[in-house]
């Protein structure tokens, strides 16, 4: 029978029934137990009180005591003598209680620390004149750590040097405070303590302990440290860390082969000690190990190496810093390599991150040359050469580097020294000393035209000028701005690349060149008569006036009468010089000169590979004859190909620099080929051997960037693939789950399995081909069997630099998810 | 009668030590544990040489010089004594016209000398 609801009572609340009586005992007991807190409170405060008061009392009544024992002399009346007796009698009386004596410590313990001097000496021997010590030692038994450990400071404090033999069995207690202070008690109270410590401690050294251990020998007076390199062979780490550290501190260079094994620690601290050593006492024999430890470094000592090496290193060093350079990933490391490199040998490596092209400024180049800057500029004379220019009526645009208003302010010096020039500048017609030189515009009636840079004709000149001939301290001293330069069918922009290569490359040449040169008075002209044979100038000795060239004297290679240059089609002229480098002087487009032109200089020369080895103007029996050199036109082709390598192309074209140095035999090409194929074969970051045979993978468009991308940037790769990839990714994938970290292998393993399932389907519905569409075939190995002239305009058009290919690649993933 | 030195020093052992050897080098000494007692010192009596501690109750030395140079436009010498590796607060005494200054641990000796010379410029 169910209750009704209505009828069941439930409490809400229920307590069980409390008897009051048992709350009143507990009052009771709290209020007891307070009253005996705060009575306790009260009687150890009382206590601590009095002990004070009482601690102060004695403490003056210690005080003018031990002042007299301090200051006491044996220069002091009878009286006083008598006093101090009385004193010492006195205080030994006192210290017969426990509590004076603690008190009378307390007392020499703190005026220990406040005096120095004699008073100090004297308060010590009164600390053990006293007989104090033995309480101390009595500290030492206590089981009590901090009564052993203030028993060892005391005895420390006050330089108890009997002490020493009870102190230093703590050496190795497991209380590491007791050790610590046994520790700077043992250093502190003897001076072989110090050899102790370090043959037997087992504990670590903390750095803290290091410090303070060498505070205490800092402040021993008359120290003489041991040999610390008999320390280098501890088993203990820390005692070897330590004994590097003192190595470094005392100077003591002795143990250098040990400090070079260190090297080869397993502990990151001793290698970083190590190298420190290394380095404060130079130890250039280490540089080996330094090299040898390096690739398995940390990041961090591997800092420490590179600075090690910058500080050792010499420039035999270099090509281990440039393979670094390659090969080093972190950049931290890498920044460092860049770093030592440049400290070894000063800026061998100038910024290249954030610099912006020349053709950024729209200043040219020419007006900020030194020449233009201050120069003043006077040109007395006409220059002969010039003269035959007039006389040359041409189509060829020939200005001066500025424009024509700037032509009447352009001067140009001509510092030559007179008797060299008597000596070499000589032609038939002409005999006169040169010594100055003045041309205006009116005096150059073609248009003249000069496009390319100054620093550009300044390379040229630089390069065409023979070594023995200069007298020139710098490029910049060289006033070219007057040189006539062709016309050729580049923009401005190319200009501006071909400036800019032209100064690193005649950087280069000046480098090579310095050491060999020696430079004279006077520099010649075998740039000019490009279009002259055999001018020669004779000088007369009495006169210092230039006389132009005589227009018959002057026989022309070709002339350029009536004729016109297309410059559609340009050639580079090699010159070459005597030691057997060729630089390129101009574009030229020779062949354009038209038939006539080439009937009137029958007396043409054409080069040949022993012409090439001459020099353009040659000195004999006091006379100057200028000759062209010219290389025939399969030598020239096969340069401006090689020119066109080597400013586009990379590592793919070793195989097209090989045929070539098989196709000629003409050693400029064959040099130039081979510098070509070092400087690729020396290019790191394409990983060639990925799109070998064996590797296959340069199908996938992710193969290049994903080699070269960080762990987050892989991440997002493999999202890609796995959107938009297909067969060609597989062996990527495959060789990322063979090499990768795990997360990257698991991130791969999900793209192949979605890719393989995509293919699966694909397979299924389609058979339609995506391989036609395929948007990475990468033609640069077809360019290069196309014709050369065709790979020249292609190379430049599509780039076949790695950035374009990278944003070729781009592009293609852009198109292809798009459809 | 010596020329008269307060030495101003919270430290007792320290000032009851060179206390005594001051006395024993001849001068007539004035101790006081703190700031507040050397200023209602100095407004009753001009010392021949103040030597005061740089850490104290109540007014530190760098006040003190201070308060004698700004307020009282007293010229005394003033020495202070202060702790290895507070050399900031040195510069600071040196600035407000402290005469010189000698660090802790000190060597009594020393002392007598510096006050000597200081006195007898």
């Amino acid at each position: 029978m169910l209750i009704p609801p209505n009828q069941i009572k439930i409490s809400l609340i229920t307590a069980p029934e409390f008897n009051l009586e048992y709350l009143w005992w507990l009052t009771i007991l709290f209020f007891v137990l307070a009253v005996i807190y705060f009575i306790g409170v009260f009687v150890i405060r009382n206590r601590i009180t009095s002990k004070n008061s009482r601690t102060k009392d004695k403490k003056v009544e210690f005080s003018p005591m031990i002042n007299e024992f301090l200051f006491y002399e044996d220069s002091n009346t009878k009286e006083e003598k008598m006093n101090y007796l009385n004193l010492k009698v006195q205080i030994r009386e006192l210290i017969k209680n426990n509590f004076d004596r603690e008190v009378l410590t307390e007392v020499l313990l703190d005026l220990r620390k406040d005096l120095s001097g004699n008073s100090q000496s004297v308060l010590i021997e009164l600390y053990q004149d006293l007989g104090l010590h033995h309480d101390a030692y009595e500290k030492l038994k206590s089981s009590k750590w901090q009564v052993v450990s203030s028993g060892i400071l005391e005895l420390t404090t006050m330089e108890v040097e009997d002490s020493y033999g009870l102190i230093v069995r703590f050496i190795n207690h497991r209380q590491s405070t007791i050790r610590k202070q046994a520790e700077i008690a043992v250093v502190n109270l003897k001076e072989e303590g110090i050899k102790y410590f370090l043959d037997n401690t087992k504990y670590k050294i903390a750095e803290w302990q290091q410090l303070k251990l060498l505070d205490v020998l800092r402040h021993k007076p008359n120290y003489t440290p041991p040999q610390f390199g008999l320390w280098l062979t501890s088993t203990n780490t820390h005692v070897v860390l330590f004994a590097l550290r003192l190595i470094k501190y005392y100077n003591q260079s002795d143990a250098e082969q040990s400090i070079i094994t260190l090297l080869k620690h397993k502990k990151r601290e001793i290698q970083a000690e190590a190298i420190e050593c290394i380095k404060e006492f130079h130890f250039v024999n280490a540089l080996l190990t330094l090299k040898l430890v390096y690739t398995k470094a940390s990041h961090d000592i591997k800092i420490s190496i590179l600075d090690a090496i910058g500080e050792l290193g010499t420039i035999a060093d270099v090509p281990f810093l440039e393979n670094l350079q390659l090969t080093e990933r972190n950049f931290n490391i890498k920044g460092k390599v860049i770093g030592t490199l440049n400290k070894i040998d000063p800026e061998r490596i100038l910024p290249t991150k954030n610099i912006a092209t020349t053709d950024f400024y729209d200043v040219e180049l020419d007006e900020l040359s030194p020449d233009f800057e201050g120069k003043s500029v006077e040109i007395h004379e006409e220059m002969p050469l010039y003269n035959t220019i007039d006389e040359i009526d041409t189509e060829i645009e020939v200005a001066t580097v500025a424009t024509s208003e700037e032509v009447e302010n352009l001067s140009v010096s001509w510092s030559f020294n007179e008797d060299d020039i008597s000596s070499q500048l000589t032609e038939e017609a002409v005999s006169e000393e040169i010594t100055e030189e003045e041309f205006t515009e009116e005096e150059l009636v073609e248009e003249v035209v000069f496009e390319e840079a100054g620093l550009d004709e300044t390379a040229s000149v630089d390069e065409l000028v023979p070594l023995e001939n200069r007298k020139i301290n710098s490029i910049d001293d060289i006033d070219l701005s007057f040189l006539p330069h062709i016309k050729s069918d580049y923009s401005n922009e190319d200009n501006t690349e071909e400036t800019e290569e032209a100064v690193a490359e005649l950087l280069e040449h000046k480098a090579e060149l310095e050491p060999e040169e020696e430079l004279e008075e006077g520099f010649s002209f075998n740039f000019l008569p490009l279009v002259v044979d055999e001018i020669t100038m004779q000088e007369e000795e009495e006169e210092e006036d230039v006389v132009p060239l005589e227009q018959e004297e002057f026989n022309p290679l070709f002339d350029l009468y009536d004729s016109s240059i297309s410059y559609e089609h340009t050639e580079k002229v090699t010159e070459n010089y005597s030691d057997g480098s060729e630089m390129i002087i101009e574009e030229i487009d020779w062949s354009a000169l038209s038939a006539p032109m080439q009937e009137q200089n029958d007396n043409r020369v054409l080069i040949t590979d022993a012409d090439a080895e001459e020099t353009i103007i040659s000195f004999e029996d006091d006379g100057i004859s200028f000759s062209p050199n010219f290389m025939p036109q399969e030598e020239l082709d096969a340069m401006v190909l090689l020119e066109n390598i080597a400013e586009l192309g990379d590592c793919r074209e070793l195989i097209l620099l090989y045929q070539i140095i098989d196709e000629h035999s003409s050693d400029v090409v064959i040099n130039r080929a081979n510098e070509l194929i070092q400087k690729f074969a020396y290019q790191a970051p394409r990983p060639s051997e990925l799109f070998s045979d064996d590797h296959d993978l340069a199908e996938s468009v992710f193969t290049e960037v994903y080699h070269l991308a960080d762990d987050e940037t892989k991440f997002m790769l493999l999202n890609e693939m796995m959107i938009v990839g297909d067969q060609k990714e597989i062996q990527l994938l495959e060789s990322i789950l063979e090499s990768e970290s795990k997360l990257l292998v698991e991130k791969a393993t999900e793209v192949l399995d979605h890719i393989k399932a995509h293919l699966s389907n694909e397979l299924e519905t389609t058979t339609s081909s995506i391989d036609e569409e395929f948007i990475f075939d990468l033609d640069f190995e077809l360019e290069m069997k196309e014709p050369t002239e065709q790979k020249n305009t292609s190379a430049r058009e599509q780039g076949s630099t790695l950035f374009d290919q990278l944003c070729a690649m781009s592009n293609s993933l852009y198109n292809k998810k798009n459809g | 009668m010596g020329k008269r030195v307060l030495l101003a020093d919270d430290d007792q052992l320290l000032a009851s030590l060179l206390n005594f050897r001051l006395k024993k080098g001849g001068y007539s000494v004035h101790h006081s544990p703190n700031g507040k007692e050397v200023k209602e010192y100095l407004k009753n009596e001009m010392p021949d040489i103040i030597v005061s501690d740089i850490m104290m109750p109540y007014c530190s030395g760098i006040e003190l010089i201070d308060y004698v140079r700004n307020e009282l436009k007293s010229k005394t010498p003033i020495i202070i004594i202060s702790s290895a590796g507070n050399e900031q607060n040195v510069l600071t005494a040196f600035e407000l016209g402290a005469n010189d200054f000698i660090t802790k641990p000190v060597s009594p000796t020393e002392l007598l000398v510096r006050i000597a010379r200081e006195i007898n410029k």
